[in-house]
């Protein structure tokens, strides 16, 4: 067991492993089992299930990363992008930033309005450092706080079915957008 | 010796089931000092130190028989009741029932099988929390006889040889083997541990500079090449997720110092 999990880890450190990891189908048991308390851009608490009932795509991020956190949210809106009417209307977004202390509500509001989001169906959350880990720990996004506070985060970009279960992930946010589109669409 | 493990066990498991936890936290639990931890994979170059706080640590990993007393106090963890996405079907597989442990789980045994939810739900009913990766390793890294054995080379040889060895049938009851210049019991050899922060390693993997490190030339990021159970925690650490249960893989609480 030891050996067999020694490898798995240098497999999955490998040079190419997450590049080749994207647009995945994937299934599994319903997120919304984790408890954690959010607040949204607006302070208001809320949870990780705060769009149940609708297929929602999940990700994390932190406001002030240079690169993989606005193609993430330019990302989704591709996706967004390509459903019907119909299906867009249903679709929802919550993106929870990893840096409670700088995403302050008002910071989140900042991101919206820079992105040109509809906040009517997307939200930018964040919580403390224990709800923001078991999240992350859920949706399997892995990241470490550095010292420059900054993070070092894999982009992990999840559709959830309505009832929380994970049902498609991008581990690469400029992956082809289609799959994902795809996924969000066969949902309505 | 034996006899003093039971006693700590049986308070341990008075502390989740009463509010007697601070009480049973001081014998079940040593100090271990404030101090340097050398990260395997610093978060950044200049970082080849990052300081520890004093905190509390479990003395031994925590046994069949305390997981089954908190099972048994919280209904909602056990293995026929748990939610899919917070332990993975072989959560608490090795144990004959949802409320008994059976001949493959003795009962001062260390509880494998258990995801990191779970974990942390254990030693949250405690009162307590997992260690993060930083204080397990500043921990971890004291030989019998001093707070940082790295420089020991008999110690050295001696983890090596612990970290080759194939893992028993039957795993040895806690606190059996020596326990090191804190007290603590059974860092090595016996089973992993969960750390709060496992995803961290990960995370050291994902960044360019980490990819570098590992694509290029193997261990030429590591702040110690030669470490290689760093190198195998790290590597455990890396590849998992927060639902796996696994025949290896147990844990131990933690605790503010004061």
């Amino acid at each position: 067991m030891k050996r067999w999990l020694l490898g798995a880890a240098l497999a999955l450190a490998a040079c190419t492993s997450r590049e080749q990891a994207s647009s995945m189908a994937t299934t599994g048991p319903s997120v919304y089992a984790v408890t954690a308390t959010l607040h949204d851009e607006h302070a208001v608490p809320m949870g990780l299930d705060v769009y149940r009932g609708h297929p929602v795509i999940v990700s994390m991020f932190y406001g002030s990363c240079p690169v993989a956190c606005p193609l993430i949210i330019s990302h989704v809106q591709e996706v967004e992008a390509r459903l019907s009417p119909a299906a867009r209307a249903d679709f929802r977004v919550l993106l929870v930033s990893f840096d409670a202390e700088r995403d302050t509500p008002e910071a989140l509001a900042a991101i919206a309005r820079a992105h040109h989001v509809d906040l009517a169906r997307w939200t930018f959350a964040t919580g403390s450092d224990d709800d923001v880990r078991q999240v992350a720990a859920v949706l399997g996004v892995s990241y470490r706080k550095l010292p420059n506070g900054t993070f070092a985060h894999d982009s992990v970009i999840t559709l959830l079915a309505r009832d929380g279960r994970p049902v498609a992930r991008d581990d690469d946010p400029v992956a082809d957008v289609a799959p994902l589109a795809a996924a969000a669409e066969a949902m309505r | 010796m034996k006899a003093l493990l039971r006693n700590v066990a049986l308070l341990a498991l008075a502390g989740v089931a009463s509010t007697s936890g601070a009480e049973a936290r001081e014998t079940s639990t040593v100090l271990v000092g404030a101090g340097p931890y050398k990260p395997l994979f610093p978060a950044s170059p200049s970082q080849t130190e990052v300081h520890v706080d004093a905190f509390r640590l479990d003395k031994t990993p925590v046994t069949n028989g305390q997981f089954l007393a908190f099972v048994s106090a919280h209904p909602a963890w056990r293995r026929d009741r748990v939610a899919g996405a917070l332990a993975e079907p072989g959560y608490l597989s090795r144990w004959a029932a949802p409320d008994a442990l059976g001949a493959n789980a003795p009962v001062d045994a260390p509880v494998v099988d258990v995801s990191w939810f779970s974990a942390r739900a254990y030693c949250a009913a405690r009162g307590m929390r997992l260690p993060t990766e930083a204080e397990w390793e500043r921990a971890a890294a004291a030989s019998r006889d001093r707070a940082d054995g790295s420089s020991d080379p008999a110690w050295r040889a001696e983890l090596l040889a612990l970290y080759s060895r194939p893992m028993p049938a039957r795993l040895p009851d806690v606190g059996t083997s020596a326990p090191n210049f804190w007290g603590v019991y059974d860092l090595h050899g016996v089973v992993w541990e969960w750390v709060e922060d496992f995803s961290a390693a990960a995370a050291a993997m994902t960044s360019p500079s980490a990819q570098l490190r590992f694509c290029g030339a193997g261990a030429a990021g590591a702040s110690d090449a030669t470490d290689f159970p760093a190198f195998q925690r790290v590597a455990l650490r890396s590849s998992l997720h927060a639902s796996y249960a696994l025949h290896d893989l147990g844990l131990r609480c933690a605790g503010s110092a004061r």
